[in-house]
């Protein structure tokens, strides 16, 4: 579970501050898996971050009960001169996991082969985010957050990821962000639209969906 | 236990090709045989029937019961009509056929006998022969209205619709008022796919029963077939005009309105149709797909949760329910009803239908099984607690271990020497001191007698200092990417520069008082209280200003080349290779506000126990540090929130 609690948030633009949330309050509940919706630009990924802890709100208060997951294939936090291996030794360190264990399952999944012991920037693009995909599947979350924009690779491995993420969201709830409502209808059962800094929660996806309808036909 | 519907679908999902084909198989094979088993049986009895001659319901040549014992004997040729009479009466058919067959064929009667033995015939179980004889009848006398009414039914019945629509055709226009002749004509044209003649005579049926729902609704199928809804609709609309009309012809007309688009008067229809037969289950279904046209969910929720009410196991009501629940997104829910539908109707194609469409539009999954992992059954997690203080720390402890092990292998990783050159760097650097000031002072160092020990205790706290006040500056700024992981605190990377600092230096300064003894330097203290409190008291003055400098560089990006400059001053103010008693008393007044020249005199005091400088001011030095912690951490608290932005 994770509740917002007047949380704002803003960022300054050429044209004055964006407001990404103004004053929101919502709950998101356990045992849901949360799309969230919203056009380009509308401040999903900040949301992610707000969500995830990485950035703190302006104001307001953000409470998390249980582990949140960095956003899911994000390899950013990879150093470029360190080898697969260590990245993940460092993340896994970091969340307190078994570093043996977590290397195992990494290095299985990424089928890296003699990259795993190299740096990372010998790595092609799709090694990069098998490496990232596996890191974040390695490590046991209460919710993973997923930025739809992340790319994953070939279709293989694509495959492979949303096997080992079912794996996962088993146990595991998901939030997703997206502009796409298809990818939304794939994973979600619950839907909420973010727009001019005000976040909407639906009990199904109906209603979220009837609601971005309306803004993109508004916006058009 | 019944299984779930998870495991069923699973099965289900598993074992597609293979068992839903074997599945649809075994029930073929299991109807066919029914089929025949039913068939046999309607044969045996339709023989027994045969010999009474009066069972059958509608029989249109009937076998005459009466008997003629003296015909059989009569070789008389005109007799012949007597001894057919006989021999079909007797169920001797093979003779009856052997008769009609060999017999010149002309005249009514002639026909009549063969439409008789045709009718028997054909209620044993012998079409072919049957309609042998039907086609001779219908050869010989093909313009007689009896003969014609046989043939019509005989055909229509042996699935020759062909052969009945012509006999259907002559009828209708020797009969022109003959409703059903219409009907039937149209029945066996559209049967042959001769949809407009077929219209035509529906059509024509209908008109001369204009308020006939039947007729009506057979025109209106037979139209909507041809794609002409607008003529179907006429026809529906003028028979409902008529008289009251039944549900069956408002549920037609509901359909055809749907399919010339207009949802409304379709919804009309179904909706009256509804309430003079409210419990069938088809027509809230219908009703509810209008609805879903007009993406009024929640209608179209209740009309499906009315059909369910009806006929709660009807898998088309539920085939409708799961649609329902996977438009919704719902499809945890859809795919658990899906899998128990499969569960009751194994054979269902419908059913198999819908549940692949759930498994489809989970496509995200390629593979079935990973598709039924997931379904909504999932055990709900405990809420954790908020962490508290202890298992904050324990988290944060974790945290800048990991950092620090990172930090040591990206700072020292990318050279060969790696971690050497921390060592090396000021080694050498001590070394150049020495030999310059050697050659340059003619001597002896200041204080002590080795110039190497001299500058190693002027150099050990500067960098101590300088170190971890410069690399935390860039914490911030150079971890970026690591602090989108939402455990890693702009204080966690900073801290553990500072630390992984400190650590180097510390680890230096004891490989080369090691390395002094080894060479036979007097070196180590005689108490290492002094230098060690001297040296905790720079660091915390190194880490006050590291924070502060964390903090400026994201505001002020040109913050380190100004820092570089006040390190380069400092390495000449800071008493490193002098010391300040070598000064002027107003330089060295000036020099003193220098907290670092205080911990530098602070360290050498434990080193050289003869070195105890009178302006050494340890209480300015220690209120300069708790200074500058508190500013470093106060900037750091301010502004944490826009810290945490990305860069």
């Amino acid at each position: 579970m994770i509740s917002f609690d007047g949380v704002s948030k803003s960022y300054p633009t050429p044209y004055g501050r964006k407001a990404v949330l103004d004053d929101v309050s919502v709950v998101f509940a356990p045992g849901r898996n949360l799309g969230i919706l919203g056009v380009n630009g509308a401040g999903k990924s900040t949301l992610l971050r707000l969500i995830s802890g990485s950035e703190m709100p302006d104001r307001g208060r953000v409470t998390r009960y249980g582990r949140v997951s960095f956003p899911l294939g994000f390899s950013g936090t990879f150093h470029r001169s360190l080898s697969g291996r260590e990245n993940v030794g460092f993340i896994a360190r970091v969340y307190g996991a078994s570093v043996k264990k977590t290397l195992a399952y990494v290095s299985e999944f990424a089928e890296l082969g003699p990259y795993w012991n190299m740096p990372v920037n010998t790595y092609s693009s799709g090694m990069r985010a098998r490496l990232a995909f596996g890191t974040c599947l390695a490590i046991d979350f209460d919710v993973y957050l997923i930025d739809e924009a992340t790319e994953v690779g070939d279709e293989r491995f694509r495959r492979k990821c949303a096997a080992a993420f079912r794996e996962r969201t088993r146990s595991s709830d998901i939030i997703l962000v997206t502009h796409n409502a298809r990818t939304l209808r794939q994973y979600c059962d619950q839907g909420a639209v973010l727009t001019d800094g005000r976040l909407r929660l639906f009990e199904d996806l109906a209603g979220a969906f009837a609601h971005y309808r309306t803004l993109l036909a508004e916006a058009a | 236990m019944s299984p779930t519907p998870t495991q069923l679908l699973s099965y289900y999902v598993r074992s597609k090709p293979s068992a839903a084909t074997e599945a649809a198989g075994a029930a073929d094979v299991s109807r066919a045989a029914e089929h025949t088993k039913i068939i046999a049986s309607a044969k045996t009895a339709l023989r027994d029937a045969a010999y009474e001659g009066s069972l059958f319901s509608t029989p249109r040549f009937v076998v005459s019961p009466s008997r003629n014992p003296n015909a059989v004997l009569s070789p008389d040729p005109s007799a012949s009509t007597v001894d057919f009479e006989w021999a079909l009466n007797a169920c001797d058919l093979e003779s009856c056929l052997h008769r009609l067959r060999t017999e010149e064929s002309a005249g009514l009667a002639a026909a009549a006998r063969n439409c008789r033995l045709a009718e028997a015939l054909f209620h044993a179980g012998r079409r072919d022969e049957a309609l042998e004889c039907g086609s001779r009848a219908f050869d010989i006398a093909g313009g007689d209205s009896h003969i014609l009414d046989f043939c019509a039914w005989l055909f229509s019945n042996s699935g020759c619709h062909a052969e009945a629509a012509e006999a259907y055709r002559r009828l209708v226009s020797l009969r022109p008022d003959w409703t059903d002749g219409y009907r039937h004509a149209s029945g066996s044209l559209a049967a042959i796919g001769a949809i407009d003649e077929a219209i035509a005579y529906a059509l024509g049926a209908s008109e001369l029963a204009r308020s006939s729902s039947e007729l009506a609704v057979h025109a209106a199928e037979l139209l909507q077939r041809a794609g002409r809804f607008d003529e179907a609709a006429a026809v529906l609309y003028s028979t409902a005009a008529e008289a009251t009309p039944d549900p069956a012809l408002l549920r037609v007309l509901s359909g055809v309105e749907m399919l010339r688009g207009r949802i409304d008067a379709a919804l009309a229809a179904i909706e009256q149709a509804i309430a003079d037969a409210p419990d069938r289950a088809e027509y809230h279904l219908h009703r509810a797909h209008l609805l879903l046209r007009r993406h009024d969910r929640p209608e179209a929720a209740a009309a499906i949760g009315e059909a369910a009410a009806i006929a709660p196991d009807d898998p088309a009501v539920r085939r409708a329910r799961i649609a329902l629940l996977a438009a919704d997104g719902r499809l945890g829910d859809a795919t658990a009803l899906a899998g128990s539908l499969i569960h009751d109707h194994p054979e269902d194609e419908a059913a198999a239908e819908t549940a692949r469409h759930v498994l489809d539009l989970r496509r995200d999954l390629p593979e079935g099984d990973e598709i039924i992992v997931a379904l909504g059954f999932r055990p709900k997690r405990p809420l954790r607690p908020q962490p508290g203080l202890l298992s904050r720390l324990a988290t944060q402890r974790r945290v800048i271990r990991a950092l620090i092990i990172r930090e040591t292998r990206t700072r020292f990783g990318e050279s060969k020497l790696g971690y050497g050159w921390a060592v090396l760097e000021p080694v050498l650097h001590i070394s150049l001191l020495s030999v310059v000031f050697a050659i340059v002072m003619h001597g002896s160092p200041p204080i002590g007698s080795e110039f190497f020990v001299f500058y190693f205790t002027g150099l050990l706290p500067y960098h101590v200092f300088v170190h971890a006040s410069g690399a935390m500056g860039f914490a911030i700024t150079g971890n970026a990417p690591l602090l989108q992981l939402p455990l890693v605190t702009t204080f966690d990377v900073i801290v553990a520069r500072g630390i992984l600092e400190l650590v180097t230096d510390v680890i230096v300064a004891l490989l080369m008082l090691v390395g002094f003894a080894a060479v036979g330097l007097q070196a180590v203290p005689a108490e290492l209280w002094t230098p060690a409190t001297a040296l905790a008291a720079t660091a915390a003055l190194g880490f006050g200003i590291g924070f502060v400098n964390a903090v400026v560089t994201v505001s002020v990006r040109s913050w380190d080349r100004i820092y570089a400059q006040v390190t380069r001053a400092l390495y000449f103010c800071s008493g490193i290779f002098y010391v300040p008693g070598m000064m002027p008393d107003w330089v060295r007044d000036l020099l003193s506000w220098n907290p670092l020249l205080h911990a530098i005199d602070w360290f050498r005091s434990g080193f050289f126990e003869t070195y105890q400088p009178h302006w050494l001011d340890r209480r300015y030095l220690l209120i300069t540090v708790l200074l500058a912690v508190v500013a470093g951490l106060t900037l750091h608290a301010a502004f944490r929130r826009k810290l945490s932005e990305p860069l």
